[in-house]
């Protein structure tokens, strides 16, 4: 029984959340790692592209509660989530014609597209304020839980509770489907092939046939649907706030070099093991401990290995440990 | 500091950032404003000067090559002759100041590579000439992009030329042997049922039993009809199996014939063949 | 226009623009000298900023995104040099601090010894793993109770170890100098973190300092908000000691009093005035004897060497040159200067407000700066930091008088007015990223090139 309850105490604190907060950021460090492979820089406007399809989204799910369009149980932001797509899209590709275009023209390095990614940073950074403002926004309607902790208790007598929020079963459902979605597109596609024989070798590609414009083209269209996923349903299933967003940068950069920058199966297994060092370092193991141990042992303090505001510090600290082993990251990147 | 500022990043190689690999270097070249028509073949770069890049010093002094169809013509010469900037000249990479490049009879100096390609021109160039992280199959496929029609016939094609990669279809070519690799690479280029076939260097860094071999697979597509324009180092063996002869010396026609004249030509051997 | 001309024209423009600030009220200037001196003396620490960025991206082409978090380490050095000491916090707790961090640096010293010194496999990997967790228990047990007692010290008022400052807590303000000499200590401060950040990232296969000091900075300024024995956290240190005169003190004193009078002040104004000038003039020597230096070692032969290992690090590899090292080098440098500026910065400020560290502020718009400016020039640099700050405060004014003038034929009380001006902050960052993309664009090597 002790162990049951040591298990759910786990699942609830631990594993629910973690693999949660996983898929969120493998979402984005798939945008990442497809940028870094096919336009060849890391893009510092990531995390403020996020806020801005996860504002957009909102805007889309506050006109539509307005309307009394719902999709209960469900929350109105899945409604809304297409739409958003298609305006980050948009603005993503019109980013792409007003800015990184002319760099192409020129043949300029990589690093001149980092340095015009910073300027855009600024300018969505201003963009998502100037519209929303920089508080919280509440956007979450629908069930909250798919799994309610009492619920849960009375039905299998444990002590402890499992709750298990809408939003975590959304993320986890929905960043399978768009995983398996991109990796069919990838492997299976034409026009997919086409992206990976450009990332993989651009000369050889032109003298294929293959259009770069519209290689880039889809890659930012790509890049627009999983940044807008993975910032709405961060949004769902923790708060959204414009600078948040922007600080997640960190950890998806973490995830997509620790799998390997530009290899998109890489980003996932990053994303989770980013999730899941951050959330069981800074989780108070007390809860869990106290069952699997003798009365004896128990301990008295939180045995809470670092205090959650470090959780930046774990994923750097992951990601330095991962490349003195392995520099290449997890998964054989581009980055060698 | 190259002139562009665009180009310049301090030697930052930071792998967090940026990523150099894969990236493009091809530049198509412009157009040379002075037509030059000294003879007529089915692929001739005619009478071409040039060199990289809009002030580089010429490479090319007044040089042709010309390539018929079914024939394989050979271009050799000692290192820095300018053989392989010959051949990238034909192909539209180069800034020529003077010449004519045609294909059928159609004047294509003004084309980008890439139109070339769609024109019937193939190009394996020496280096980076496959897609490593795909399979041998996708490789071909990536071949045959252009096309609008069924390309698993070609893709058929190819592998009864190199039966070896029959069997590695589905293996990543960057795992292949060197000899393997430039089979998928001739592979690659055929897919787009080129009427022109040019190879740079086919045989650079493979044993001489697959260097044999290849020259095998490539007198067999020349046969199907395809020209066949190729630079080699081993003029000798190259030679052997060429209709037509091209040594360069200094970016100038120093030599032109059929490969048995050339192979005969005392001359030749003396200073190229080492005798 | 040659860049001889170019560089004085330059900089005589953004003269004016401080000037107008300072003379006219016309438009979105205030006419406030006051207003204008606060401008240039933050304008004349982001001067050292961008300098330092300069050396590290301008000299060696290494892309620090983590400036903040060596300015932030110069912030912590004000305090820990110019507060005083707390009063039994050493007694009560900060001894166990030191001795815990000395076992968590044995720990991990003790674990690097066994990976290099014993024989790889199972046993390696278990000693390896038992020292760090016997090492982090022992650590965490010995540190916790050093900051309980050093925290519950007063937690109000103190509840952190304090500084060095000689004054103790009544008098600590007469020892103002202790900010100036912890102004090369925060550039130590931070040349530390440099080198711990160089070492491990540079050292790489390939390097990846970009991410690592983007971790790096969000990492210091997890622990100087987390960390209050070390500066009160988010609980922040106000009241730091100045190097210059007090504002109240000036007024009280009759020669100051005649003297502002001569020259047709009143006495506050001119108060305010004359500790900002003093700000300006330290920090003016400060960045000219930087310029200085910076212009030296560029034409000196280790500033050639530099810039031989940029251009072509190959060919300086194959002349024997360890390029790592020198990258090292020229990366703790380079931050050192972030320290320093971030050490002044706190001096100017008289607070340690871990709260007010954001990127955008200190990392990226540094980099606007330095690419604006003119990477490789350290004239460049300096005019970028003039030039950007500048803009930066300005923005929020013509912001203001843009929205105005939009809304002007809007009803008034509507949702969208409202919303328009309540906005009109936000300008600054899109005015920021919009600067820098036109520079990049049709001036990619800056505004003052690299010869």
């Amino acid at each position: 029984m002790d162990f049951l309850n040591a298990l759910v105490a786990l699942s609830n604190f631990v594993l629910i959340p973690a693999i949660a907060y996983g898929s969120q950021l493998a979402l984005g460090a798939l945008g990442v790692t497809l940028i870094y492979g096919i336009l060849r820089f890391s893009n510092f406007a990531h995390g403020d592209t996020m806020a801005f399809g996860a504002m957009v989204t909102i805007l889309f799910t506050w006109w539509f509660q307005s309307m009394g369009i719902s999709i209960h149980p469900l929350p109105t932001a899945l409604l809304a989530l297409p739409f958003g797509i298609v305006v980050t899209a948009m603005l993503l590709i019109l980013t792409d014609r007003t800015v990184y275009r002319f760099y192409r023209r020129v043949k300029a390095k990589p690093i001149v597209f980092v340095m015009a990614s910073m300027g855009v940073m600024f300018i969505m950074n201003g963009v998502v304020r100037f519209i929303i403002g920089p508080g919280d926004q509440r956007f979450a309607d629908g069930e909250r839980f798919i799994i309610r902790a009492r619920d849960f208790k009375n039905a299998t007598g444990l002590n402890e509770g499992l709750a298990f929020k809408t939003s975590q079963g959304i993320t986890i459902v929905t960043a399978i489907i768009v995983v398996a979605v991109l990796f069919w597109f990838l492997n299976r596609t034409r026009t997919g092939k086409s992206m990976r024989a450009f990332s993989d070798n651009e000369d050889l590609a032109l003298l294929s046939g293959i259009n770069p414009e519209r290689v880039v083209m889809i890659t930012w269209i790509i890049v627009a649907a999983l940044i807008t996923i993975a910032g709405t349903l961060y949004g769902l299933d923790k708060t959204f706030k414009p600078f948040t967003y922007f600080q997640l940068l960190l950890p998806i950069f973490a995830s997509a070099i620790v799998g390997g920058l530009g290899n998109p199966l890489g980003a996932i297994a990053g994303g989770f093991v980013i999730a899941f060092s951050e959330v069981t370092i800074t989780y108070a193991w007390k809860k869990v401990a106290v069952y699997l141990l003798p009365e004896s042992l128990e301990p008295s303090g939180l045995v809470q290995l670092m205090s959650t505001d470090y959780k930046f510090a774990v994923s750097f600290v992951i990601l330095i440990v991962v490349l003195l082993i392995k520099p290449t990251g997890l998964f054989k990147g581009q980055s060698v | 500091m190259s002139g562009n500022p665009y180009q310049d990043d301090r030697g930052n190689k930071d792998a967090s950032i940026v990523n150099p690999k894969g990236s493009g270097t091809l530049v198509s070249a412009t157009g040379t404003g002075h037509e030059m028509h000294t003879q007529e073949a089915f692929l001739i770069g005619d009478s071409m000067t040039g060199g990289y890049g809009k002030s580089g010093p010429d490479i090319l002094h007044d040089c042709t090559i010309a390539v018929d169809k079914g024939e394989i013509a050979v271009i050799v010469g000692p290192n820095g002759a300018g053989k392989s900037t010959g051949m990238k000249a034909v192909f539209g990479m180069l800034n020529l100041r003077q010449g004519s490049v045609r294909l059928g009879g159609e004047d294509i100096t003004d084309l980008s590579p890439q139109a070339r390609v769609r024109k019937g021109m193939g190009f394996v160039p020496q280096t980076h000439n496959i897609f490593t992280s795909m399979t041998v199959e996708e490789n071909l496929e990536m071949g045959g992009f252009i096309r609008e029609d069924d390309i698993q016939d070609t893709i058929e094609q190819v592998y009864e030329l190199f039966p070896i990669l029959r069997d590695k279809r589905n293996q990543p070519a960057g795992e292949l042997s060197g000899g393997q690799r430039q089979q998928v690479a001739v592979g690659r280029a055929l897919m787009t049922k080129p009427t022109v076939l040019m190879l740079d260097e086919p045989t650079a860094g493979v044993s001489p039993i697959v260097m044999d071999e290849l020259f095998d697979r490539i007198i067999e597509v020349a046969r199907t009809g395809i020209s066949i324009l190729m630079v080699e180092q081993n003029a000798r063996q190259a030679l052997e199996i060429a209709d037509k002869g091209y040594v360069l010396v200094q970016g100038s026609n120093a030599h032109t014939g059929s490969g048995k004249d050339l192979l005969a030509d005392p001359e030749v051997r003396q200073s190229f063949l080492g005798g | 226009m040659s860049q001889s001309l170019r560089t004085p024209v330059l900089f005589f423009v953004v003269a004016l623009l401080f000037i107008l600030e300072g003379s006219t009220s016309f438009w979105v200037f205030s006419g406030s000298w006051n207003s204008s001196l606060a401008i240039l003396n933050m304008a004349l620490i982001s001067a050292i900023m961008a300098l330092g960025v300069n050396l590290q991206w301008g000299y060696a082409g290494l892309f620090n995104v983590g400036i903040m978090g060596f300015v932030a380490l110069g912030g912590l050095a004000t305090v820990l040099i110019s507060m005083p000491v707390t009063h039994g916090a050493w007694s009560q707790g900060g001894i166990g601090i030191v001795f815990g961090l000395l076992v968590g640096a044995a720990t991990v010293i003790a674990a690097v010894l066994l990976h290099t010194r014993m024989a790889a496999g199972r046993s390696r990997t278990l000693a390896v793993l038992g020292t760090l967790i016997v090492g982090f228990f022992v650590y965490r047990y010995i540190f916790d109770a050093g900051v309980a007692g050093v925290e519950a010290i007063n937690p109000a008022q103190t509840g952190f170890l304090g500084g060095l400052n000689p004054g103790g807590p009544d008098n600590y303000k007469a020892h103002g100098y202790m900010t100036v000499l912890a102004w090369p200590v925060g550039g130590l401060l931070a040349a530390g973190a440099a080198w711990v950040v160089g070492k491990t990232a540079l050292g790489l296969r390939s390097d990846y300092l970009a991410i690592a000091t983007l971790g790096i900075s969000e990492i210091v300024i997890a622990v100087i908000k987390n960390e209050d024995w070390l500066s009160r956290g988010v609980k922040n240190v106000i009241g730091l000691p100045r190097p210059v005169p007090y504002e109240i003190d000036l007024q009280q004193s009759a020669d100051f009093v005649a003297r502002a009078d001569s020259l047709g002040l009143d006495t506050t104004t001119a108060s305010t005035l004359a500790v900002k000038l003093s700000y300006s003039a330290l920090f003016t020597v400060v960045l000219v004897a930087l310029i200085i230096l910076a212009q030296l070692s560029l034409n000196s032969p280790w500033g050639r060497m530099m810039r031989a290992i940029r251009d072509n690090e190959v060919a300086a590899q194959a002349m024997g040159k360890d390029v790592t090292k020198r990258h090292l080098q020229i990366f703790v440098l380079g931050s050192a200067l972030c320290g320093l500026a971030g050490a002044m910065m706190t001096t100017l400020d008289g607070q340690f407000i871990p709260g007010t560290y954001q990127p955008l502020r200190f990392t990226f718009l540094i980099w606007v700066m330095v690419i604006v400016g003119g990477s490789g020039n350290n004239f460049g640099s300096v005019l970028g930091a003039f030039l950007i700050w500048y803009l930066w405060v300005q923005v929020e004014p013509l912001g203001q008088w843009l929205m105005a003038v939009i809304t002007s034929s809007m009803a008034d009380g509507s949702a969208l007015k409202d919303h328009l001006i309540n906005s009109a902050a936000y300008m600054r960052l899109f005015s920021m990223g919009i600067v820098l993309l036109l520079v990049l664009r049709f001036s990619p090597r800056g505004l003052i090139p690299e010869k």
